[in-house]
């Protein structure tokens, strides 16, 4: 209620100016409040951080300009070109160049400039308030997954799915299409476009429409995040999930996992995105495809399911926005997901 | 209170069985002729033993149905598994415990075996064996102290283990009962109807194979599911062959470890024999132990 409450009331201290940059507010079945950051305009900051794996200057380059040349200013975090050993700078340094970037209130967006792992070290320290009372983007994928996650499991604040600084190429000549059509995206989400996005079907797909907010990420993470004051809650929701470098009797772990932890009974839909399965030259054939896997899991569930949709560690990883509400239609010959 | 399985006499049956990988009949064959030459007792070996389907033992149903039938089977004492492997998380739901419930037995084994661990200990309350397995056996293996300790601890002898200081280690004494297993296991189990409770608890960890973000990680789950700040005493296993990235991670394994309890005051020790290696100790799973971490040795007492 004390959310509802503050926005309600900020909400009457904005001039009408402002008003398409509110944070907007749903109700989804279980009336829990979702809540999205205010979308960004023209000469607005994003700032950069390194809150896992380290990263220098010379490779956010690419991403620096490009965000500029969409007409947003960058700051550039204190962890960019830290290092400590794996990680952006040490735990201490992650966390005050994170913290400092959700307490400005001039930055509007936060971008990840990577991932790799170590935001599990620095979620709990971390001081929300300031971010609660004033939500931003928050922007990035696999070991970010800790973020978006936290964000939907403790304030229901909206945040977006994407690619990072390290896959903005250095050669926009050498990009494929795809490439800067999916950075491109996190621009579209930025600047508040409904995102949509069509899939080409897959024979296993199971057909059906459905409504509900949208949330997911890297299954692994989901799957360490389990049973944590991070791990998400699935109930009504339509859960993307996606991974890489797994062997395939793990990626059934973890499908075990969701199951196991109850995250698959009450899904609204399920979105399949890539998976790029390690293979060794003696380990056995696990004599399941990926699609076997999943679907073994949630046969007695009747919601729709997508293979294939374009979001993982690969260069078609569109920009989603999690916590916001979407309809998935997965029809014999289409497949979208829009956000409503 | 702990129910614990009957101890076995001469003669009773240890049924043998493949729950999750698959193993060839000649790496189980020296293990079948210790347990009954050696060790004087009868061995039933199940329909997984040498089958393999992809992956596995057999299919999910086979595999069951194996086990199954060794729980049920009245004259069956305890049950070996013979390897671990990845499987038990596609099974373990349907396995029916109503039987084993009233008639308990012993079953036995580690590694991808800590679910069935964790999950009758967490749901039957019934004392299981983290101990080594038929591979063990191999190689002469049968006549090193830690293949020992499970005939030990079948035969109903109170263990006592010890072994070495490790500068790691934190002094002091606690006493609980006994659980902990794999840690990558434990790790996919948290918010399951198999998750380990360890609060009041001695907790044992080992791993094998694993990056050391990944160790780094996975105790952090366990710290953020709250199942560290409340430990009677932490044991800290083998863990072995341990993978690092590209760019080192800085710390090795047991580092990593030792600052994820730091904050904790509860006994720890490292390089207890619980592992993937040779070094493996029987170890009841909801027995009341008491470790005592000193100055120069540690032991973990029945």
């Amino acid at each position: 209620m004390k959310r509802k409450n503050f926005i309600q009331s900020s909400i009457g201290a904005l001039t009408a100016s402002y008003l398409p940059a509110l944070p907007k507010f749903s109700t989804d079945e279980d009336e829990t409040l979702f809540v999205s950051p205010a979308f960004l305009k023209t000469g607005d900051i994003i700032g950069i951080t390194a809150p896992a794996g380290y990263i220098t200057t010379m490779e956010i380059q690419s991403a620096v300009q490009k965000m500029e040349s969409w007409g947003y200013k960058i700051k550039i975090g204190d962890t960019i070109d830290k290092r400590d050993f794996t990680f952006g700078g040490t735990d201490d340094e992650r966390t005050k160049d994170l913290q400092q970037m959700l307490d400005d209130p001039r930055i509007k967006a936060i971008m990840c400039a990577r991932g790799g792992y170590g935001a599990v070290r620095i979620i709990d320290k971390l001081n929300w308030e300031k971010f609660k009372a004033k939500p931003k983007w928050i922007i990035g994928f696999s070991d970010v997954t800790v973020f978006h996650s936290h964000l939907n499991k403790n304030f229901g604040i909206a945040s977006i799915h994407s690619k990072m600084c390290n896959s903005f190429p250095d050669d926009w000549s050498l990009a494929e299409p795809i490439q800067i059509e999916t950075i491109d995206s996190i621009q579209l989400a930025l600047s508040g476009k409904k995102m949509q996005y069509t899939v080409v079907p897959n024979l296993q797909n199971k057909l059906g429409v459905a409504d509900g907010v949208l949330i997911g990420g890297n299954l692994k993470m989901l799957e360490t995040l389990a049973g944590t004051k991070s791990d998400i809650n699935t109930a009504g929701k339509i859960l993307f999930v996606e991974d890489t470098g797994e062997y395939m009797y793990n990626v059934d772990r973890m499908f075990w996992n969701l199951k196991r932890t109850g995250k698959l009974s009450q899904l609204k839909g399920l979105i399949i995105g890539g998976f790029k399965i390690k293979v060794d030259e003696d380990s056995d054939d696990f004599g399941r495809t990926l699609q076997d896997v999943v679907l073994e899991k949630i046969k007695a569930y009747h919601y729709p399911v997508c293979f294939d949709f374009p979001v993982g560690h690969q260069k078609n990883n569109y920009a989603l926005k999690c916590g916001v509400k979407h309809k998935l239609e997965v029809k014999p010959d289409s497949v979208s997901l829009k956000e409503i | 209170m702990i129910k614990i399985p009957p101890y076995l006499q001469k003669g009773d049956t240890i049924g043998l069985v493949c729950p999750a990988g698959s193993m060839p009949v000649e790496r189980i064959s020296e293990c079948i002729r210790v347990l009954n030459e050696d060790w004087g007792f009868t061995t039933k070996v199940g329909t997984t033993i040498g089958q393999q389907y992809h992956y596995f033992s057999g299919t999910d149903e086979e595999r069951i149905e194996d086990f199954q039938h060794m729980l049920d089977d009245g004259n069956v004492k305890a049950i070996l598994c013979a390897r671990g492997g990845y499987g038990l998380s596609r099974i373990i739901d349907k396995i029916d415990f109503t039987n084993f419930k009233e008639n308990p037995k012993w079953i036995i084994g580690f590694s991808d075996v800590t679910i069935l661990h964790s999950h009758i200990y967490r749901n039957y309350n019934i004392s299981t064996l983290h101990a080594p397995m038929a591979n063990a056996f191999n190689e002469d293996g049968f006549k090193n102290e830690y293949v020992h300790s499970l005939r030990h601890a079948l035969e109903g002898k109170k263990i006592k283990h010890q072994c070495k200081q490790h500068e790691f280690n934190k002094k002091g004494e606690g006493i609980g009962e006994l659980v902990g297993g794999n840690l990558s296991l434990l790790a996919h189990l948290v918010g399951t109807d198999s998750d380990l409770k360890t609060k009041g608890r001695i907790l044992f960890i080992e791993d094998i194979g694993e990056y050391l973000y990944n160790i780094d990680r996975m105790m952090y789950q366990l710290k953020r599911s709250d199942k560290l700040d409340k430990l009677a005493g932490l044991i800290v296993g083998g863990f072995t062959d341990m993978k690092d990235t590209e760019s080192p991670f800085g710390q090795t394994v047991y580092e990593i470890i030792h600052d994820a309890v730091a904050e904790y005051d509860y006994p720890v020790c490292f390089d207890f024999p619980v592992s993937h290696g040779k070094e493996n100790y029987a170890l009841k799973i909801g027995v009341g132990y008491k470790l005592k971490v000193g100055k120069n040795k540690v032991t973990l007492e029945e």
